[in-house]
């Protein structure tokens, strides 16, 4: 499903040169849920933005779906994160100006979809997460795990086939962590979604099939 | 996508409120500035009507003490004479005060049957008048000595009065004025545009001098060849002199009254065409900040969209057309109100002064809004979305 090769990041400046990933290899199956731990600043969010198609690596290629991604334009690496991938971020990101239903629209805006359509889909995937009675509410009238779950909601409208997943739990307490894993395991189980998790926590990634560790930018496990 | 965007800048009204305010202002301000711009240059297309060059203007003070109408008469005819007499000199006319291009106007009002008109410059005129400034007659015909023994007194107005008073009827001959001081309409001419290239010719009615009188003879107005030079002037004003015997003369060129009656047009709008500029800069710079700032602010935002999939044109194009969707309301505000302009007739202008005004002021803000917001667009195209998330 996703096919990192010799996969190397280095952050240039002035004066300083940065190794942030240093000859990842990694091999993601269809259906699998990876978690990627490591301490911060070990390179796991770079190794999930590059997966995503967010930022590109200094060396190495990138196969998605069985589609090398390199040589991707903006407009066609926008249009493949569109189709192929859902974000999950420790942050949520949702756009606060805008209610819950249209939070979760906001992937199919970049699609030929109608409002109907978008309609109908948002309230499904709302309605997979247990909010599909917040469909009016704003962002800031929600709790920490609702706001994950309207992101969790955005990631899976478009019915990607990749889940990438920054720290989701990381600003929740631990019930609502495991609220939202659980949510997470059951895409990956009844849906088939692969899943990659960037986490600090050694419990939710023990849920998960497979971890992966980082140290210094390079894959220790 | 404009659907969502509506919501967006809805949903974040208080925000943009100062944002559609400052767009307003500008639009009501630029309209006022087209406004007097359009006016004149209507004004500006519209042909003057007369030929100013080689007329000179005398002023003088008239302090004969004849009293006997003939022989007033005969002393006025015998110093238009002796003007008309010096080889330069092509035509000459006795004339009120209100000549050409001088900021003097007689107004009063003209009636016709149930048509009452304002504002109209009564003109007090000699026989040769027309010829000196020749003028275009489009019905009729000039004062002439048939006019010595008429009852009713001729009158002669221009082709906007015309149209006013009698619409496409028939002018010639119908009596106007108040009952008791009716005229007799001889003749219609060509508008004159007698405040400037950039001033409308207003209304205007031309009325015989009276021979035996010396009210409105102020002027003399006098139609010279390429030939009168700096000694002819100096001659002139001795013959004008020694005729009146007072020192109250003045030769004015037609064409240095025109300078200066286009100035007093022009400098005022110039100021205001300066003072608008620094208002636009101000406006384009408030533009050109508030929308970096919120590209800054949105970065988090922008960063997602790129996320799930718009491209860097496309967050450019949603920051685009959000700017113009604000202007659009802007717009919208600023019309109804400049609207009211023509609908109530504020200025007197004519309604296509004020709608052209109104389509330029659209064009111009809309432009100016585009201009502002297409280079922080740019800008937010260039984000890329893994640094702008993780900066959120």
């Amino acid at each position: 499903m996703i096919k990192l090769q010799n996969i190397q990041k280095v952050y240039r400046t002035d004066t300083i040169e940065t190794l942030a990933l240093n000859g990842i290899n990694l091999d993601i199956a269809k259906g699998e849920f990876l978690s990627i731990m490591g301490p911060s600043g070990c390179g796991k969010s770079t190794l999930l933005n590059i997966m995503g198609l967010l930022d590109m690596p200094s060396k190495g290629s990138i196969n998605i779906s069985d589609q090398t991604t390199n040589n991707l334009n903006d407009k066609q690496l926008a249009k493949f994160r569109n189709h192929k991938l859902g974000f999950i971020f420790q942050s949520y990101h949702l756009i606060g100006d805008l209610q819950v239903l249209d939070n979760v629209e906001l992937p199919l805006l970049y699609r030929d979809t109608t409002a109907k359509e978008r309609k109908r889909l948002a309230t499904e995937a709302l309605e997979k997460v247990g909010l599909s009675n917040r469909l009016k509410h704003f962002p800031k009238q929600l709790s920490g795990g609702q706001r994950q779950r309207v992101a969790i909601a955005r990631a899976i409208v478009g019915n990607p086939e990749i889940i990438l997943a920054d720290e989701p739990t990381g600003n929740l307490d631990s019930a609502m962590g495991n609220e939202i894993m659980d949510i997470l395991l059951q895409l990956n189980r009844n849906e088939g979604t692969t899943i990659v998790m960037v986490t600090h926590d050694e419990s939710m990634a023990q849920k998960t099939h497979r971890l992966v560790r980082l140290f210094d930018g390079s894959q220790v496990q | 996508m404009i659907k969502h965007l509506f919501k967006l800048i809805w949903n974040k009204k208080k925000q943009n409120f100062l944002l559609i305010t400052e767009i307003f202002v500008s639009f009501m301000v630029i309209f006022a500035v087209f406004t007097l711009v359009v006016n004149y240059y209507q004004n500006f297309k519209q042909p003057m009507g007369f030929e100013y060059d080689r007329v000179w203007v005398i002023n003088y003070q008239s302090d004969v003490k004849i009293k006997d109408k003939d022989s007033l008469d005969t002393y006025y005819k015998t110093m238009l004479g002796n003007i008309k007499a010096m080889p330069p000199v092509q035509e000459v006319s006795f004339a009120s005060s209100n000549v050409p291009f001088s900021a003097n106007t007689h107004m009063n009002n003209a009636d016709y049957k149930k048509v009452h008109v304002n504002r109209v410059n009564y003109y007090t005129v000699g026989d040769t008048y027309d010829k000196v400034l020749d003028m275009k007659l489009t019905e009729g015909r000039w004062f002439g000595k048939q006019d010595d023994a008429a009852t009713v007194k001729p009158t002669i107005i221009n082709q906007s009065l015309r149209q006013q008073l009698f619409g496409s009827g028939k002018a010639i001959g119908e009596k106007i004025g108040a009952e008791g001081s009716k005229r007799s309409v001889v003749g219609v001419v060509q508008d004159v545009k007698a405040k400037g290239d950039y001033q409308e010719a207003g209304l205007a009615m031309y009325e015989r001098i009276d021979t035996s009188a010396n009210d409105g003879r102020g002027r003399i107005l006098v139609k010279i060849n390429d030939k009168a030079d700096a000694a002819f002037e100096s001659r002139l004003y001795k013959l004008m002199a020694g005729n009146s015997n007072n020192s109250g003369i003045e030769i004015e060129h037609l064409t240095d009254k025109r300078k200066s009656a286009n100035n007093l047009t022009l400098v005022p709008m110039i100021i205001l065409l300066v003072v608008a500029s620094f208002l636009i800069i101000n406006v384009a710079l408030g533009l050109f900040g508030v929308l970096w700032y919120n590209i800054n602010k949105r970065k988090g935002e922008i960063g997602l969209r790129r996320a799930i999939g718009a491209s860097g044109n496309s967050v450019s194009g949603q920051l685009v057309t959000e700017s113009m969707i604000l202007a659009t309301l802007a717009l919208m505000i600023g019309t109804f109100f400049a609207i009211q302009f023509p609908l109530l007739n504020v200025f007197g202008l004519a309604a296509s002064v004020y709608l052209v005004a109104i389509a330029l002021s659209i064009i111009f803000i809309y432009l100016l809004v585009l201009v502002c917001s297409l280079y922080p667009g740019k800008q937010a195209a260039a984000i890329l979305p893994a640094v702008a998330l993780h900066e959120e």
